[in-house]
């Protein structure tokens, strides 16, 4: 079942790779922190108890409710971002580079599963998770697209943080929860701020400081 | 257990506290206390005072008490001459700023502090993830583009590297897979005790995720652009908190990498990286020190050329790594009085170009003898602390036969200096191609008095000097005890 999940997980990303829509990359964000939710929720479901379910719960109010719903407000309603996302790649090419990367990824953890511990498919999907987020970060223009890459890249950082079975203190892992949402509250007044004073949203506009 | 309070308790406390006032001068006089009663504390923990550990989730070994003390005495250095950059500020006052300014301080000293003593990678992780989100508020203090694009590029920058350095933490936990040491967790004194039966390949992918991402930190080439930029746009106390400790405080979690692959064969090949990353920022200084308009900017640079020097020195081990502690301590002191007297020309000329910047001996007389004598400092000119430890790190490359490299780093530093002087002594002595009587429209005949800034980076000065001649033997012992811990 889990790994039904992972897959799910993989599929989420194979869209963002072909839309071109700022709105849908919110979506996708909302589904994969639902993912997410099911994927801590799995194994506990054996053993219920108030404790254990604090951590799901954060992670579905910060990753699908909270972080979705600020940046939806503050920043696509109020600065009326443009619906497309501006890539310097060709849809096309995107969407090779994140198919052979995802091949790539899987077949180097089915030959690493082999002699290490790790279970291959969500270490796969975790790796992959992370390497898309690094492409949307390179490759699309939009800031707000930015700091969506960057939330894709902390997914991946949780999904791995599961397949490797690092058990993490409780309180650190709400800590690290708490410092995300943070930085991405930061980065939605920074995009206010320079949507404001620059008049764009993309990344062409940071280019006044060089030496 | 009064220690602890004195460290974390009141930073954090004074800081949630002030969002509630809004009087700048009870702000300060009350930061001023919390920094005096932090140093107290980082001096007695310093000198050996018993600190409980909290079941493990603190440590207090020497390198602990050394880059506590470091931090602490920044930090109060900062805080005595923030009053002066905030009320005479080179652009208007920006109000909203001058509001958080010593809310966000004061969490960013709580922030700082657990991160260096905390004894949990992760609790390591969440503490310097913190100390970004205090920052980042106080480098978009001036509410310009310049200071925006700034901020923001920090933000995601370092962001995306301490995300990295958590992919490297997750790997050290798949390379304790299998040992003992995965049940006791991710303290520092297990994966040190343990790090033996680790799996090395694991363990090297580890170090290179956990050394690239924090280098956005540390701001080492070829990662060092983000802090550059928020160094050289950010108010001068902030420039010098982030350049003086902040640093350290990221490379903190490199050292504990080191100290953790210090028995292991992987430990070679962490060594060749801390090489690498050290020569990339010499070279990277070298070349970028040639095109620099802006003296913020080249004291920025300069501080990626020392924490490559520094980085460096912990490569090659041995008296090296001795060097590069030394290094550490002396570059953080010379950074703040350079950062402070760039403050005050900033101030006075209203510009960061270096061309709108001249004869300043003669006007500015107090900042400019101390600008100069603190790049004399910072160019390890003798009796100057820094002198002795660059020495002591060019001993470490001869003591290991590495002749090569040795004369590469005193080709880039020769090179380093000339760049840095010909701009510094434009700044010093250069007339202006602009008539004398526009100078006399634009600006006014400066009447510096002097102040505490002149007085604090006399004294820090000074102490560099006492320092460069005489090592304390708190100091030393120290140092020497840190080192053992590294096998050396």
């Amino acid at each position: 079942m889990e790994n039904v999940l992972n897959i799910l997980f993989c599929l989420s990303l194979l869209y963002l790779a072909t839309t071109t829509r700022v709105d849908a990359y919110l979506k996708v964000f909302v589904l994969q922190g639902i993912l997410l939710f099911f994927i801590v929720i799995m194994p506990l479901i054996n053993r219920p108890s108030v404790f254990t379910l604090i951590l799901p719960v954060t992670i579905l109010l910060v990753k699908a409710i909270m972080i979705p719903l600020y940046i939806r407000k503050k920043i696509i309603i109020e600065l009326e971002v443009k619906r497309n996302i501006e890539s310097n790649l060709q849809q096309f090419n995107f969407l090779l580079l994140t198919v052979f990367s995802m091949i790539a990824v899987f077949i180097s953890s089915n030959m690493l599963a082999k002699y290490t511990y790790i279970d291959a498919i969500p270490f796969a999907a975790a790796f992959s998770t992370i390497i898309i987020g690094l492409y949307i970060i390179i490759f699309r223009k939009k800031l707000i697209v930015h700091v969506i890459g960057f939330l894709v890249i902390e997914n991946g950082i949780f999904l791995l943080g599961i397949s490797v079975a690092s058990e993490m203190p409780f309180l650190i892992e709400l800590a690290a929860l708490l410092d995300i949402f943070v930085v991405v509250f930061l980065m939605g007044i920074a995009i206010n701020k320079i949507s404001s004073t620059f008049s764009v949203d993309d990344i062409t506009a940071l280019d006044e400081l060089k030496d | 257990m009064y220690l602890i309070l004195a460290l974390l308790g009141l930073p954090l406390l004074t800081g949630a506290v002030f969002f509630v006032f809004d009087n700048l001068k009870i702000k300060y006089a009350f930061s001023i206390i919390v920094a005096a009663i932090h140093l107290a504390a980082a001096c007695l923990v310093f000198s050996g005072s018993n600190v409980p550990d909290f079941e493990q989730w603190l440590r207090f070994d020497a390198l602990t008490k050394l880059f506590l003390l470091i931090l602490s005495n920044v930090y109060f250095w900062v805080m005595i001459n923030s009053y002066q950059y905030l009320f005479f500020s080179p652009v208007a006052k920006p109000e909203k700023s001058r509001k958080i300014f010593y809310n966000m301080t004061n969490l960013y000293l709580f922030a700082n502090t657990l991160a260096l003593i905390s004894n949990h990678l992760g609790l390591y992780w969440v503490a310097l993830e913190s100390t970004t989100l205090c920052v980042a508020p106080l480098i978009y203090y001036y509410r310009d583009k310049e200071s925006l694009e700034a901020m923001w590029k920090y933000l995601f920058l370092v962001s995306v590297g301490i995300a990295f350095a958590f992919i490297g933490i997750l790997f050290l936990t798949l390379s304790m897979h299998g040992t003992d040491a995965f049940e006791k967790g991710l303290y520092f004194s297990n994966l040190i005790a343990n790090s033996t039966k680790f799996n090395m390949i694991w363990l090297k992918a580890s170090y290179i995720f956990i050394f690239v991402g924090l280098s956005t930190k540390i701001g080492i080439a070829p990662m060092h652009p983000g802090e550059v930029d928020a160094v050289s746009n950010s108010p001068s106390p902030i420039a010098a908190l982030i350049s003086a400790s902040l640093g350290g405080t990221a490379l903190m979690g490199v050292l504990r990498m080191l100290q953790i692959t210090s028995k292991t064969p992987v430990y070679q090949f962490s060594q060749i990286m801390l090489i690498v990353g050290g020569m990339a920022s010499l070279i990277v200084t070298v070349v970028f020190m040639f095109r620099l308009n802006n003296y913020k900017r080249m004291i920025a640079y300069s501080s990626v050329e020392h924490l490559g020097i520094v980085v460096l020195g912990l490569g090659i081990g041995g008296i090296g790594f001795i060097g590069a502690m030394f290094h550490l301590i002396y570059n953080s002191l010379t950074k703040m009085a350079l950062f402070f007297m760039a403050g005050n020309i900033h101030r006075n000329y209203k510009s960061r170009e270096i061309h709108n910047v001249f004869s300043l001996l003669k006007d500015l007389r107090w900042t400019g003898i101390l600008f100069l004598l603190a790049f004399l400092a910072v160019v390890a000119m003798p009796p100057f602390g820094i002198f002795f430890s660059e020495l002591m790190i060019f001993q470490g490359l001869l003591a290991n036969g590495q002749y090569v490299l040795l004369s590469a780093v005193l080709f880039f530093l020769l090179f380093i200096f000339i760049a840095m002087s010909r701009n510094v002594f434009k700044m010093m002595y250069g007339s202006t191609k602009i008539n004398e009587a526009e100078i006399n429209q634009t600006n006014k005949p400066f009447d510096e008095k002097l102040n505490i800034t002149h007085l604090s980076t006399a004294v820090i000065l000074c102490v560099l000097i006492a320092m460069g001649l005489f090592i304390p033997p708190a100091l030393y012992n120290t140092v020497s005890e840190i080192a053992k811990s590294f096998n050396f």
